[in-house]
């Protein structure tokens, strides 16, 4: 895993404090929305579909500096809508960093070159580009041509620059494990620290419904992509959940690992369903009814979940759990496997896309029998 | 979104799948609630419109039993014993403090404003991509709505 040595110890000696606490649920990474609106209109994104006084209130720096404290979390991920878009960013940055706080700026860095003066280089910030595949992938992804080479400028900028930069694949059906291991190539070839990938899920809120990966179809992509690795892919995933992705061990979720903040409050009970809000962090941990979450509660709309933000929690608690999840855990950071797996490069070699053309084959709408060919993932 | 029972029954027919069955199984169906005014006659009437109104996309109206109004977004709602102690939860259109509303104050509800999820599904993208492709055009998007 390819994060600062400080980074691993904050992390590591917080979560030993919880465990010497006794604490049973604890947060991990703080999901900070400070806004909703965006400068992509990403067709699988329900994050944005908003009226336009919701889509035009931000949270104060303030709101977002009191929601860090209460929550406690060593690392906080700031998603949105494009955080880039909010005005008073570049504080609310500081204000964490002054905070000693592990910031993952998530953006699509449309804006990220031209906005790069107005942040400071620091171990604790790190711009997390969301980048879907290679260009007409990642293109098609956000609806809009073009997104992928101001992307890609914006983390040659920011890696220029002296900046953390690290990236966020999201994978949906049809994608192709062959184009997602040229595109690891393509972002350590731009100088990224390390990347994440993980596959997306049918929340409630998502217009897309139909394309998201079950269980079974996500162990076989991410066991074809991420066996057999290079040794140059740097990745930022929990070493175990990248084996939960492959399918070589299971973990429950942890709906409370990574909370969100927004304008409406504290989310129950994860990052992508909304079933309520809490005003309070507290009123979150105490209110929320866990147990009706994650899969091994047979809630259907937890069932093929394997999202990081409700797994990759789950793989770090395990790791402090047992003496075992320690040593497996140390292990897998001492002598990285590259996860050599004939089977899964057969799988690779053989691989073949559902089209001609790429990425993902949809019914089409008009005929409906017909199946239609497009690009995109 | 369904009502509680249609969710309910939903749910049950869905826990009668393994995980991967699941998979194949259609997405949620979206209701077309735009410019609804529901019944509330009875409390499940204004139970589940409420229930409704959580997941609706767009502003809504609620006409309070004084006649006051309060339009906004309703993006929460606690569902207690009684309708006194159920309230609906409301970001007034007009200013960032939030209102609650108690279930037993409510004389009407209106899904008075413009669905933000309407009609911008994955396959409309693609159609859309499609024909502007057909037809030539280069650097195809979806740009978001203007806020003013």
């Amino acid at each position: 895993m390819a994060v600062p040595v400080s980074q691993a110890w904050t992390v590591a000696s917080y979560v030993l404090k919880q465990k010497i606490k006794g604490r049973k649920r604890y947060p991990l990474v703080l999901m900070l929305e400070p806004l909703f609106r965006c400068n992509l209109a990403c067709a699988g994104c329900g994050k944005i579909q908003y009226p336009a006084h919701i889509l035009k209130s931000d949270l104060s720096p303030e709101e977002c500096f009191r929601a860090v404290e209460e929550c406690g979390a060593p690392m906080v991920s700031i998603p949105g809508g494009e955080p880039l878009l909010h005005p008073k960013m570049p504080e609310i940055v500081a204000g964490l960093v002054a905070r000693n706080k592990y910031v993952y700026m998530c953006t699509n860095a449309l804006l990220l070159k031209e906005k790069l003066h107005l942040f400071k280089p620091s171990k604790y910030l790190s711009f997390s580009v969301h980048v879907d595949g290679e260009r007409e992938h990642h293109d098609f992804s956000v609806c809009r041509e073009g997104g992928y080479d101001i992307a890609m400028e914006g983390i040659r900028a920011a890696v220029a620059a002296g900046f953390r930069v690290t990236t966020n694949t999201t994978l949906f059906d049809g994608a192709d494990p062959n184009s997602v291991r040229r595109h690891f190539d393509q972002l350590m070839a731009a100088g990224v620290e390390s990347m994440m990938v993980s596959p997306g899920y049918t929340y409630d809120k998502a217009p897309d419904q139909n394309h998201f990966l079950g269980k079974a179809k996500s162990r076989r992509l991410f066991r074809a992509i991420l066996s057999n690795r290079k040794k140059t892919w740097q990745f930022n995933t929990h070493p175990l959940f990248s084996e939960f992705l492959m399918g070589k061990r299971n973990f429950e979720c942890t709906p409370w690992g990574m909370p969100t903040f927004s304008i409406f409050g504290w989310q129950k009970p994860c990052y992508l369903l909304q079933d309520g809000y809490a005003d309070t962090f507290q009123e979150l941990m105490e209110t929320t009814e866990w147990e009706n979450y994650g899969a091994k509660s047979g809630n259907p709309r937890c069932a093929n979940c394997m999202v990081h933000s409700g797994h990759e929690a789950s793989a770090v608690d395990y790791n402090f759990s047992s003496l075992k999840g320690f040593l497996v855990t140390a292990s897998k950071y001492m002598f990285p496997s590259t996860y050599p797996d004939p089977d899964a490069q057969k799988l690779l070699n053989e691989w073949k896309p559902e089209h001609a053309t790429p990425l993902v084959q949809i019914q089409s709408s008009a005929s409906d029998n017909e199946l239609q060919t497009v690009s995109g993932d | 979104m369904a009502t509680e029972q249609q969710e309910h029954l939903k749910i049950e027919q869905l826990r009668q799948h393994s995980a991967d069955e699941i998979e194949t199984i259609a997405g949620r169906e979206k209701e077309n609630l735009e410019g609804w005014i529901p019944s509330l006659a009875t409390d499940t009437e204004i139970r589940e419109a409420l229930e409704k109104a959580f997941d609706y996309r767009g502003d809504i109206t609620i006409t309070l039993k004084d006649g006051a109004k309060v339009e906004g977004y309703l993006f929460d709602r606690r569902s207690g014993s009684s309708l006194k102690d159920s309230f609906a939860r409301v970001l007034p259109t007009n200013d960032r403090t939030k209102v609650n509303v108690a279930y037993s104050d409510i004389a009407a509800l209106a899904f008075s404003g413009r669905d933000a999820a309407a009609g911008k599904t994955f396959e409309a993208w693609v159609k859309k991509y499609w024909e502007k492709k057909a037809a030539g055009e280069k650097n195809i998007q979806i740009e978001p709505e203007k806020l003013d």
